[in-house]
């Protein structure tokens, strides 16, 4: 199969060069023959990208170790459902999976651009060209995905066993594609700007793309977070590691644009500056790819051995120096000619959120660059690690969740006393309560309390808002259901987006609970003892193994107990005294209320040839917590190494997935008419032909 | 066998890319009328839009009635400007506001607000 890969990467090469040059040339001199010609070799490159993918996956499944990169990701123990994964383990197969993604999204988004862009699209056409001709060339000539080995081994090395986890078939690809999806609403508008179309005619393009590359990039975020939490044994779903970051920086950055979007479809403002944020977040996800792909700075799950840094580097560069000269050669003619009427309206609360989430993202790269730029001044390596983020991030992102309660209520243009005090007395006399009767209940910790009281706020401002929309619906006729999914079909932006709000408090409400309330303890346990943490007991009561050539796998089975913590009472005082949260007991008989809830097996396996560990936690998980168990390693003496935590509101991180995927969802469906297709039906004065 | 089929592919894309060259249709640049009229017609869908989302805001308060005929009154005005550059002088006034009162009340009908109530809000 390296043949036929390596010809159709070389003629995507071809393709891609002589849309990029056919298109501006058919442009310029008026040809147009010439720039349907160089569409349509767009449409080809999306043929040969999947050619060439194709060609891979079938010398995964046929164990082609002729080519190393099959040889290196992937042997005949692999179970065949993870050839997908195989596909994009590595450097060069990621790359691929990039380019066949843009290529793909390319071809989609130029078939249904508005007619009302076609003075602009040669231009758009030309810079996807450009993008997909880079990928092309370091594909082929560079980091060859079909590179053949000079011995064809009997056997691969396997596949990353960190990567043979249910959510490795969805994070990597969803979050690869939504960054390469931010290069669809910055082709388009650089596309418009370069052909001098400065009105709002991108608008709706633009906000559909990016929410479709943004839903996607939070969506794989999100599912990394889960494979962290259930495999990698960190006890965490979030360290800040670089990779992370570079995936969340562009995600703000299309956060705040997805939000200033709107003011500028509704209030014809913010047009220079939502130009800007394309430009920051296209440039910050070729940052990303630069930092993955052999970038100087260090990363839990970045491809370390690769020396494509250099390249990356000059292509992220080039982007950059494109994008804002570009913004400031037609900044002249993007100034709005509106002005912001008063500081107390929705506009003005959208423009402070997109400082937050801007703040966020400028803290974050700090965190990002500084080791580098340490490295560089004083040949001294520091690490930037969670405190760091932690500290100035949080309240940032406090502010963003207040501002989200805020800024809905608000009206455009201005808000008067009146309305200011209609809309915020729900949602603050709530907030109040909830801090009140957290600080009843004995709840420490006083910014989680306050940030509890924040969710609540928000949450009441939301259903505020639904309320009356829909008892407004029922009373004229509908019933419940029928009156409040009529409210969101009447603005499904605004309702999608208050779903998505709905899924960040759950994120909130997690975070919150895990950071601040989270309970630790570690021990080593022989058969029949058990370690109490807080109102659990866990006994060790089974261990089991297999081994295959490649894998030493263990198990350990655990009884989990609800206890009563009066029958333990001696035991905790003495824990505590010691400054422990935790406890081991040697004794296996069980105390008087001891109620058996549950049993786990968490998992550790070492691989051989990676010299890697991988666990995969016993969790029980309920609404209110996690008991979370990580098996570290199994002793000599036949005991096993635990650490166990219980994670406060964990179960809300994950829940709020779906409705992330939900809100988006919503977001995205077109509303009636306007953004429907342009009807295919010929115009009188459109010419002839497929143009 | 591969080397056939890379070949087949290259050839297939140079048909594909050749074909606007070589096939009976007869391709022009799009005309300035066309895309002005593509342009306009969406910015009168787009203003149509803005006045239905005016109409929802005034209904769920976040207008103040003052502002809502005012920017309401502003956008009818475009989009009559608008139908007037579209179908040229000769329509009437009266036929400009028919047509976009038809095309609100289609967009309001789509949205499924049309038995839409008053929700509350400073307008109230």
């Amino acid at each position: 199969m390296a043949d036929l890969g390596v010809m159709a990467l070389l003629l995507g090469v071809a393709l891609s060069a002589y849309c990029a040059i056919g298109v501006v040339i058919g442009e310029k001199m008026g040809r147009a023959a010439l720039v349907v010609s160089a569409r349509r070799a767009l449409y080809m490159t999306a043929v040969a990208a999947a050619v060439a993918s194709g060609a891979l996956i079938n010398a995964f499944v046929q164990n082609d170790f002729s080519i190393a990169y099959v040889a290196d990701h992937s042997n005949t123990l692999m179970d065949r459902a993870f050839v997908w994964v195989a596909f994009y383990a590595g450097n060069e197969g990621s790359l691929l999976y990039i380019l066949l993604t843009l290529s793909v999204i390319s071809v989609i988004s130029v078939w249904f651009a508005p007619k009302r862009l076609a003075r602009s699209m040669p231009w758009t056409i030309a810079i996807l060209a450009i993008i997909q001709l880079f990928y092309f060339g370091v594909l082929a000539f560079v980091a060859s995905p079909f590179e053949l080995l000079d011995t064809v081994p009997v056997d691969g090395r396997g596949i990353n066993p960190l990567l043979t986890h249910p959510g490795m078939f969805s994070h990597p690809p969803l979050l690869m594609g939504g960054l390469i999806a931010i290069t669809i609403p910055f082709a388009f508008v650089s596309g418009a700007l370069i052909a001098g179309n400065y009105g709002d005619d991108w608008v709706d393009v633009a906000r559909v793309s990016a929410i479709i590359g943004w839903g996607v990039l939070g969506t794989g975020m999100l599912l990394g977070a889960w494979w962290a939490y259930t495999i990698l044994g960190w006890g965490g779903y979030w360290a800040w590691d670089p990779i992370e970051n570079v995936a969340l920086m562009p995600w703000l950055v299309m956060t705040a644009f997805l939000h200033s979007i709107m003011v500028q479809k509704r209030r014809g403002m913010f047009r220079l500056w939502n130009v800007a944020l394309l430009n920051i977040a296209f440039v910050l996800a070729q940052l990303g790819m630069f930092i993955n792909r052999g970038g100087p700075v260090v990363s839990v799950h970045s491809f370390a051995a690769s020396t494509l840094g250099a390249i990356f580097l000059s292509f992220m560069l080039a982007s950059l120096v494109f994008a804002f000269a570009l913004f400031l050669w037609r900044m002249p003619q993007l100034k709005s000619d509106r002005a912001m009427e008063s500081f107390v309206s929705r506009e003005a609360s959208f423009l402070i959120n997109n400082f937050l989430f801007l703040a966020v993202m400028v803290v974050t790269l700090w965190g990002v660059l500084f080791p580098l730029f340490s490295d560089l001044a004083r040949d001294v390596s520091v690490s930037v690690s969670a405190p760091y983020f932690d500290r100035v991030n949080g309240p940032v992102l406090l502010g963003i969740v207040v501002m989200m309660g805020i800024g809905p209520l608000l009206p455009w243009r201005k808000a008067s006393a009146r309305s200011m005090k209609q809309w915020f007395v729900w949602p603050t006399v709530v907030g109040l309560i909830a801090i009140g009767v957290l600080i009843a209940l004995g709840v420490q910790r006083p910014v989680a309390i306050f940030a509890f009281g924040v969710v609540a706020f928000v949450a009441t401002s939301i259903g505020e808002e639904w309320w009356r929309g829909t008892t407004a619906r029922h009373r004229s006729g509908d019933n419940w259901a029928l009156a409040w999914w009529r409210l969101v079909n009447s603005n499904r932006p605004r309702h999608g987006g208050y779903i998505v709000h709905i899924s960040i408090l759950m994120l909130g409400l997690g975070i919150i609970g895990t950071n601040f309330y989270q309970q630790r303890t570690d021990g080593a346990l022989a058969l029949g003892e058990s370690l109490v943490l807080d109102n659990y007991r866990i006994e060790y009561v089974d261990n089991g193994g297999s081994s295959r050539p490649d894998r030493i796998a263990q198990w350990v089975e655990m009884s989990v107990y609800e206890i009563d913590p009066d029958d333990y009472k001696q035991e905790i005082s003495f824990a505590k005294a010691q400054g422990s949260s935790g406890f081991t007991l040697k004794d296996s008989t069980l105390r008087p209320n001891d109620e058996l809830i549950d049993t786990i097996e968490p998992w550790h396996g070492f691989y051989i040839d990676f010299n890697m560990a991988s666990v995969r936690s016993g969790i029980r998980s309920t609404v209110v917590e996690d008991l979370y168990v990580i098996p570290r390693d199994f002793l000599a003496d036949g005991r096993v190494s635990l650490a166990v935590s219980i994670n406060p509101l964990a179960w809300w991180l994950w829940a709020s997935g779906p409705f992330f995927i939900l809100g988006t969802m919503v977001a995205l469906w077109p509303q009636a008419a306007v953004e429907k297709r342009p009807t295919r039906k010929r115009l009188k004065g459109e010419p002839e032909g497929d143009i | 066998m591969q080397i056939l089929l890379g070949t087949l592919l290259a050839v297939v894309s140079v048909i594909v890319i050749a074909y606007p060259f070589l096939g009976s249709k007869r391709y022009r640049v799009v005309s300035e009328t066309f895309v002005t009229r593509a342009k306009l017609r969406a910015e009168r869908l787009r203003i149509y839009r803005k006045i239905s989302d005016l109409e929802a805001d005034f209904t769920s308060g976040d207008l103040t009635e003052h502002d809502y005929q005012q920017q309401r009154d502003q956008l009818r005005i475009a989009a009559a400007e608008i139908l007037k550059q579209e179908s040229g002088v000769s329509i009437s006034d009266a036929k400009r506001d028919e047509e976009i009162e038809k095309e609100i009340s289609r967009l309001r009908e789509q949205s499924a607000t049309s038995n839409e109530a008053p929700e509350g809000g400073d307008t109230l």
